[in-house]
């Protein structure tokens, strides 16, 4: 993902991994549960974001993490528990209200308008102060967009889509951005990119919360992560350590992917 | 000679058709149910654009007296039924919507009685173009129809409303994490759908007659119409309504005027069976 501009502001020291111990609370999750129908998909899920981090949710396939994503923007019909966001609780609130407060979602699947071009999906993001100028500023830092920018979003390719789907979920300036799995759709030469990008967003002052299936990889870029099993946190911790982790790894990770740790 | 007046007579009919199928086509690809009140909706467009016909003689005022008529009676449609069921089942939506038609056609009987009515538009001599024969009327009510559609498709495309309602029709949940709210798009829906409606229905008042079963049989070209442009498709649909009305219009001299009606059942089997998407659907249309 090239995106030279988003990175201008990036420390080049900034030791990528580092501890955010003493950063300001932006995202508690308490014991919340909830799902789609009659069936709790979550089972009491906790978990907190720093100002500044990037929070790795990993898990196997089917353990709830696209559902918590969607419990915090508001999207999962029936919630119960605490999502705090800057010290205000969220539940209850509406899809809108909550990203308009600050939290913006990239979703796993169907994450841009495809009947839309490329502008349209920027142009329509409510809520936007100075819209031609932010709309600018993102072509400028995606210029692979800009160069697109009457293409009908249907007709991008994955890797541009997937920077669509970013500068849309960018638009509003989010100090929160919550990911659901972003390297899925891309070829194995843009996922290192992908990462690149992500890894820049708190310089920017947008703090991340990342669902990955390419879990090592992922937790390379942050400081922390949450396992999820079953609806619930399994495992947590920094991230070097579940990297470290044997169990992690044996039962989570992946034990083919070891030797790139 | 015959044939090119039969066009001319066929795209008069296509565009009822098409505004009615461009209701349908807005309501479906936004709050995702055949609304089955679009014909009735289209009746109450007749009377109101006669009442007003009837009061100042202009079309051009009927016709918006038509259109604001039935925006407002659509939108209290909205607000009263369809957004108390909206998360209940397509089916359940249906039904109701068969319920406001109901309702509609038994308050207009109430009020205006059964009897037939037409528009005593003053006669005026056509103009003949090589042969075929056009009536300022149709001129006007042509008129009037562009001037309906010009205003939707500005709407739609050119402005921001417009553009959340795509939005919406495209992916509903990624519009609200797009800060879009669903309510505001969904009283533009209303006011815009019931509005075309109202002007197909005064055209089709002016062309045949105004009486409180005219609209609902303009039901089944509509949805025929709907669904060879392609379900959501606004643009498919209105082309779709003139290439249906052209047909219809054509296919008399050998099926007779009685039989054009079932013309449109049969192409809409026809679309269903070969091609569902329609003519102009695209994928994520009808999702
Ligand atoms: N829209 C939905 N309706 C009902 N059940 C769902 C829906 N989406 C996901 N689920 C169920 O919720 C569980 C968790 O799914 P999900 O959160 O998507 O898992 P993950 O993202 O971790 O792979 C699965 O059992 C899945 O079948
Ligand atoms: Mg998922």
């Amino acid at each position: 993902m090239s995106a030279q501009s988003v990175a201008q502001p990036v420390a080049a020291d900034m030791t990528e991994r580092g501890s955010m111990a003493g950063a300001p609370l932006l995202l508690g999750v308490e014991d919340v549960r909830g799902g789609y129908g009659e069936v709790d998909i979550l089972n009491g899920v906790s978990l907190f974001l720093r100002k500044g981090e990037i929070v790795t949710v990993a898990g196997t396939n089917g353990a709830g993490k696209s559902t918590l994503a969607k419990a915090v923007l508001g999207l999962l019909p029936r919630v119960s528990g605490r999502i705090l966001f800057e010290g205000a609780d969220l539940v209850g609130l509406s899809t809108e209200d909550r990203v308009g407060r600050g939290v913006g979602y990239v979703p796993q699947v169907a994450n841009v308008f495809a009947a839309l071009s490329v502008v349209e999906n920027l142009q329509v993001v409510v809520g936007v102060k100075d819209q031609r100028r932010r709309i600018a500023e993102l072509f400028e830092a995606f210029p692979l967009l800009a160069e697109r920018r009457r293409a009908r979003a249907g007709s991008l390719s994955g890797g541009e889509r997937q920077q669509l789907a970013f500068a849309r979920a960018l638009m509003t300036s989010p100090r929160l951005i919550i990911l659901d799995e972003p390297t899925a759709a891309l070829s194995p030469a843009k996922v290192a990119e992908a990462f690149e990008l992500i890894a820049r967003l708190p310089s920017l002052n947008v703090s991340v919360l990342v669902v990955e299936q390419r879990a090592r990889q992922c937790l390379a870029v942050s400081q922390r992560g949450y396992i999820l099993d079953g609806g619930k946190v399994a495992i947590e911790g920094e991230a070097a350590m579940l990297l470290a982790d044997e169990r992690a790894a044996e039962l989570y990770l992946g034990r083919t992917e070891k030797r790139h740790s | 000679m015959f044939y090119a007046q039969l066009l001319v007579n066929g795209l008069v009919q296509g565009l009822v058709i098409g505004l009615a199928a461009l209701s349908i086509t807005l309501v479906f690809g936004i709050a995702r149910f055949p609304n089955a009140a679009t014909g009735d909706a289209m009746t109450l467009g007749g009377y109101s654009a006669l009442a007003a016909f009837k009061a100042t003689g202009s079309m051009a005022l009927g016709g918006v007296a038509a259109f604001l008529a039935t925006a407002v009676v659509s939108l209290l449609a909205y607000l009263a039924v369809f957004r108390q069921l909206a998360n209940r089942s397509v089916v359940s939506l249906l039904v109701a919507s068969i319920g406001v038609a109901f309702f509609i056609r038994a308050v207009l009987g109430v009020t205006f009685g059964h009897a037939q009515q037409v528009f005593m538009a003053p006669l005026s001599r056509p103009y003949v173009l090589g042969g075929v024969r056009i009536t300022p009327l149709d001129l006007q009510l042509a008129a009037v129809a562009a001037i309906a559609l010009a205003a939707v498709f500005g709407l739609l495309y050119f402005t921001p409303i417009g553009r959340q309602m795509r939005a919406v029709a495209d992916n509903r949940d990624l519009a609200r994490v797009s800060g879009v709210r669903p309510g505001r798009v969904m009283v533009a829906l209303w006011l815009l759908a019931g509005g075309v409606a109202g002007v197909g229905g005064m055209m089709l008042g002016v062309k045949t007659i105004v009486s409180p079963e005219s609209g609902w049989e303009m039901l089944l070209p509509a949805f025929t119409a709907a669904i060879l442009g392609g379900i959501g498709s606004p643009g498919g649909a209105v082309l779709a309504g003139l290439l249906l009305g052209v047909a219809q219009e054509a296919s008399t001299p050998f099926v007779g005027f009685t039989y054009k009606i079932a013309l449109a059942f049969v192409i809409m089997l026809a679309v269903l069976l070969v091609r569902p998407r329609g003519l102009f659907g695209r994928v994520e249309g009808a999702r």
